[in-house]
C-alpha cells in the first residue's frame, strides 16, 4: 500500500515535471532587426577560438586617435614567436557579430476567420558607430626582449619583466606613453610570469598597404589559463565599459567561472512601435538587466551551434570564414563541431576587480536574444471568432506594454501613448493602398 | 521525529538553495533532471540497503574468520528504522548532485547518482565510507561522461548569500560538531590566497571576490563537513581539511582547475583512513544528534549496552 502511494506521487512529479519542461519548438519567427555592437560607443571585441588548451585569440580594433599613437600592451600567458601572430580581417568579426547579434522578430496575426498563416516583412537597420580596444602601456629595466618582429602593419614586441618599475621605464624609454598607475597593475601579471604583447602599428607598412582602418591583432598560443585581463583596461577608467567576448569551441558553451554568468532577458513579446527603435530599446533592456544583476554579472547573449540558426540574423559563417576567425580544429567537411557563445560584458573597476576567467562546457543549450512583435489583424472581421480576438486585442497590447516597461524602465504612460499612435497608423484603411 | 535529525535541517537548506538558485540566480536547471536523480539515488540507495548485507555475506562466506562479525551488522541493516533514515542521506546527496552538477543528458545524472550512493558501499574501511558520495558522484560524472560540469560562478559573491550559508551552515555543523573542519578548511585557504594577493600586489577587493564566492563557501559548510565521511578525531580532522585547503589552492592558481575544490576532496579522502588509524576517535552516528533516541551528545561512543536496537551500520 505504502510502496503504491510512493509510486503514486512520483508519477503525479513526473507528470508535472514533463509539463513544465521547457518547450523545444519555442525558437522560430521571421528576423526583421539586429542590436549588434555598432550600438555602444566603445565596445571591445574579442575573438576566442578554444579546443583544450589550444587558443587563438583575435582582439578588434577600433582605435580612432592618431595612427602614430597606437600602442598596445596585453598580457599573454607565453612568448609568442612571430608565426604565432597574425593580422586578421575585420570583416570577420562583424560577422560573428552580425550572426549572433540579439534580434526582433515580427508576426502579424492573420485573419482570426480563417485558418492561420503567418506573414513576415521587413528589416530594419541597424545603427551606426565601432568597436574594440584595449589600451594600456608600460616599462622597465630588468626588461628583456622577448621577440621582435612586423607583421602587417603592426610592430610587435613580446616582453618578458622583472619587476614593474623596470617594465614602466622601459616602456616609457622606447617612447610608449603610460597611464599613471599602469606600474601597479603591472606587477601582479609580472610574477605570475605572463608576458607581455606590445603592438604599435608601423607607419610605413600602414600606408603602403593603403589600408583605412587598423586591422585586428590574432595570436596563437597554448595555455591551461583560459583567461582575459581585463584589469589593464581599467587603469584610468572609472565608467562602464563593454566588452563582447565570442568564444568558438568544438563542444558547447562557455561561461565565465568567477563571475555569473546570466542570460539576458528574451522572448519577450513587446509593441510593434520598437521596430523603429530597436537599439534604444536593447541599450535600455540591456542596462536595466545589468543592474537588476547588481552590475557584477556578465551576459550571455547568444549561445548556438553554428552549423545553424533560427531565425537568422545573418548566415551562418562558411567554414572558411571560421578559420579566418581562428577555428583550427575543422574536419575537411562540416563545421557542426563549432558552438559559438557571444558574453556581453560591461564592466567596471568596483564591480569587477578580478580578470575573466573562463571554462568551457558541454552545455548545447542553444539560446538567442530575441524580442517579438505582433502585429493586429488590420483586415475586415466578420465573424464571431474575430469580435472576440478584437476584444482580446487591448489587453494583449497592454501586456506588451508592461513588458517593455519592466524590461526597460522605460514610462508606462509613454509606452501606451506611442502604443495607441502605433495601433490608429495602422488601422486607417487608406493606408492599404497609400502607405 | 521532524527536524530532530540534523539531515532534515540538512534537507531542509539544500532544498531552499535549490529553490533560491532556480529563483534568483538564473540557473539553467532542468527539473526532469533533479527527478532522474533524485531517483537514481533514493533507488540506488534503497536496493543497495536491502541487497548488500546478504550479498557481503556471500562474499564473506569465503572467509569464515569474518563471518561472525558480519552476522551482527547484517541484522541491523535490515532494520526498517535504518533504512528509512539512510534515505535521508540518500536525499541530501541528490540535493547536493542537483546543485552543483550540471548535465545535457539523462544518463550522466543516472551515473552520478548511482556511481555516488554506490560508493558509500564499495568503498569502506573498517565499516566507514570515506568518499563524500556526492563528490564522488560529481568526480564520476566529470570523468566518465562527456557531458558533465559544474558551474562555479553560479552563486555569484553576494555577502546575503555568504551570510545566509553561513547562518544556515552553522546551523548544521553545530548539531553535527563539525565546525572545525570548515574552520581550518577557509581559514588555511584565506591564508594562502592572502598571501598569494599581497605577493602578486593585487588589490584586496580582488581578495574578497575570490573568497566570497557562493560556490567555495557551500562547499566549505555543507560538503567537507559530511560527518560520516570525513575523519573522527578533531586534531585529524584539521590536518585533513588543511590539505585539502592547500590542494585546491594549488589547483586552482598553478593548473587553472577551475573545479578545483571537488578534485581535491576526492583526491585526498582516502587520506582520512590514515589519520582514523593515527588518531582514534568514536565513529560519528548519526542518531547521537537524535536526543529523544539518546541522550547521548558531542562524540560519545553509543553504548553498546544501550538497549534500544541501534543500527550501527547505517549508511
Amino acid at each position: 500500500m505504502k510502496l503504491f502511494r510512493i509510486l503514486k506521487t512520483l508519477l503525479i512529479a513526473f507528470i508535472a515535471i514533463v509539463c513544465f519542461a521547457p518547450n523545444a519548438w519555442g525558437f522560430c519567427g521571421f528576423y526583421v532587426a539586429k542590436a549588434d555592437t555598432k550600438l555602444y560607443n566603445k565596445a571591445s571585441q574579442v575573438v576566442i577560438a578554444r579546443d583544450g588548451s589550444r587558443t587563438v585569440l583575435t582582439m578588434a580594433n577600433d582605435f580612432q586617435g592618431d595612427i602614430k599613437d597606437f600602442a598596445i600592451v596585453v598580457p599573454v600567458p607565453v612568448v609568442l614567436q612571430q608565426e604565432q601572430v597574425h593580422v586578421g580581417d575585420p570583416k570577420i568579426i562583424e560577422r560573428l557579430d552580425g550572426f549572433s547579434a540579439p534580434r526582433l522578430v515580427e508576426y502579424f496575426d492573420s485573419n482570426p476567420c480563417e485558418v492561420a498563416r503567418p506573414r513576415l516583412l521587413m528589416q530594419a537597420s541597424p545603427r551606426a558607430a565601432q568597436a574594440l580596444g584595449d589600451r594600456a602601456e608600460e616599462s622597465a629595466l630588468g626588461v628583456t626582449v622577448e621577440e621582435r618582429f612586423t607583421v602587417g602593419e603592426y610592430d610587435i614586441l613580446i616582453l618578458s619583466a622583472k619587476e614593474s618599475n623596470g617594465l614602466e621605464t622601459w616602456l616609457k624609454l622606447n617612447g610608449y606613453r603610460i597611464p599613471q598607475g599602469a606600474n601597479q597593475l603591472l606587477k601582479p601579471y609580472i610574477r605570475q610570469n605572463m608576458k607581455f604583447f606590445v603592438a604599435k602599428v608601423n607607419l610605413e607598412e600602414f600606408e603602403k598597404a593603403g589600408y583605412q582602418f587598423l586591422r585586428p591583432l590574432m595570436m596563437a598560443y597554448e595555455s591551461s589559463k583560459f583567461m582575459l585581463p581585463i584589469r589593464l583596461g581599467m587603469i584610468n577608467s572609472t565608467s562602464e565599459q563593454d566588452l563582447i567576448v565570442y568564444v568558438l569551441s568544438p563542444k558547447g558553451q562557455t561561461e565565465v567561472t568567477n563571475y555569473r554568468t546570466v542570460k539576458v532577458p528574451s522572448d519577450a513579446e513587446i509593441p510593434v512601435f520598437v521596430k523603429n527603435e530597436f537599439g534604444d530599446f536593447y541599450k535600455s533592456m540591456f542596462q536595466t538587466a545589468y543592474g537588476r544583476e547588481g552590475k557584477k554579472a556578465t551576459f550571455l547573449e547568444y549561445a548556438w551551434d553554428m552549423g545553424s540558426c533560427d531565425p537568422c540574423s545573418a548566415e551562418p559563417l562558411t567554414p572558411e570564414e571560421l578559420k579566418k576567425a581562428g577555428v583550427f580544429w575543422l574536419n575537411s567537411d562540416q563545421s557542426s563541431n563549432v558552438f559559438i557563445t557571444r558574453l556581453h560584458v560591461r564592466y567596471t573597476r568596483d564591480k569587477f576587480p578580478e580578470d575573466l576567467m573562463f571554462q568551457e562546457t558541454s552545455n548545447r543549450e542553444s539560446f538567442q536574444g530575441r524580442y517579438i512583435l505582433r502585429h493586429p489583424f488590420t483586415g475586415e472581421i466578420k465573424c464571431e471568432a474575430g469580435q472576440q480576438y478584437k476584444r482580446s486585442l487591448p489587453a494583449r497590447l497592454e501586456k506588451e506594454a508592461q513588458t517593455l516597461a519592466q524590461l526597460t524602465g522605460w514610462n508606462i504612460q509613454d509606452i501606451r501613448k506611442k502604443t495607441n499612435v502605433a495601433q490608429t497608423q495602422e488601422a486607417f484603411f487608406w493606408r492599404n493602398i497609400w502607405p | 521525529m521532524i527536524l530532530q535529525d540534523a539531515r532534515d535541517y540538512q534537507i531542509l537548506f539544500l532544498s531552499l538553495f535549490l529553490i533560491l538558485g532556480i529563483g534568483t540566480r538564473d540557473w539553467t536547471l532542468r527539473p526532469d533532471l533533479i527527478l532522474v536523480v533524485m531517483l537514481t539515488c533514493l533507488v540506488t540507495q534503497w536496493i543497495a540497503v536491502s541487497i548488500w548485507p546478504n550479498f557481503k555475506q556471500n562474499l564473506f562466506n569465503l572467509l569464515p574468520l569474518q563471518e561472525n562479525r558480519l552476522r551482527e551488522s547484517d541484522s541491523c541493516l535490515a532494520n526498517p528504522l535504518s533504512r528509512s533514515l539512510s534515505l535521508r542521506s540518500a536525499m541530501i546527496t541528490a540535493l547536493s548532485l542537483s546543485l552543483l552538477l550540471r548535465a545535457d543528458s539523462y544518463t550522466t545524472m543516472v551515473i552520478a547518482g548511482s556511481l555516488a550512493i554506490l560508493s558509500k558501499f564499495l568503498f569502506q574501511a573498517s565499516h566507514k565510507h570515506f568518499f563524500n558520495p556526492a563528490n564522488f558522484g560529481i568526480i564520476s560524472a566529470l570523468i566518465l561522461t562527456p557531458d558533465a560540469w559544474v558551474s562555479p560562478g553560479q552563486w555569484g559573491d553576494d555577502w546575503l548569500y555568504a551570510l545566509l550559508f553561513a547562518g544556515t551552515g552553522g546551523m548544521v555543523l553545530k548539531r553535527v560538531g563539525r565546525w572545525d573542519t570548515t574552520a581550518a578548511f577557509l581559514g588555511s585557504y584565506a591564508l594562502l590566497e592572502a598571501i598569494r594577493n599581497i605577493w602578486l600586489g593585487w588589490t584586496w577587493d580582488v581578495y574578497w571576490h575570490r573568497l566570497m564566492s557562493g560556490s567555495l563557501l557551500l562547499f566549505a559548510l555543507f560538503m567537507i563537513t559530511d560527518p560520516r565521511s570525513i575523519p573522527n578525531a578533531r586534531s585529524s580532522r584539521i590536518v585533513w581539511a588543511t590539505c585539502i585547503a592547500v590542494l585546491t589552492f594549488i589547483l586552482r592558481n598553478q593548473f587553472f582547475v577551475s573545479t578545483a575544490v571537488f578534485w581535491a576532496l576526492f583526491a585526498l579522502a582516502p587520506l582520512s583512513i590514515l589519520l582514523d588509524f593515527i588518531w582514534s576517535a568514536p565513529r560519528f552516528s548519526w542518531l547521537e544528534t537524535l536526543p529523544n533516541v539518546f541522550s547521548t551528545s558531542g562524540e560519545n561512543e553509543l553504548s553498546d549496552a544501550n538497549p534500544v536496537n541501534i543500527p550501527k551500520h547505517e549508511f
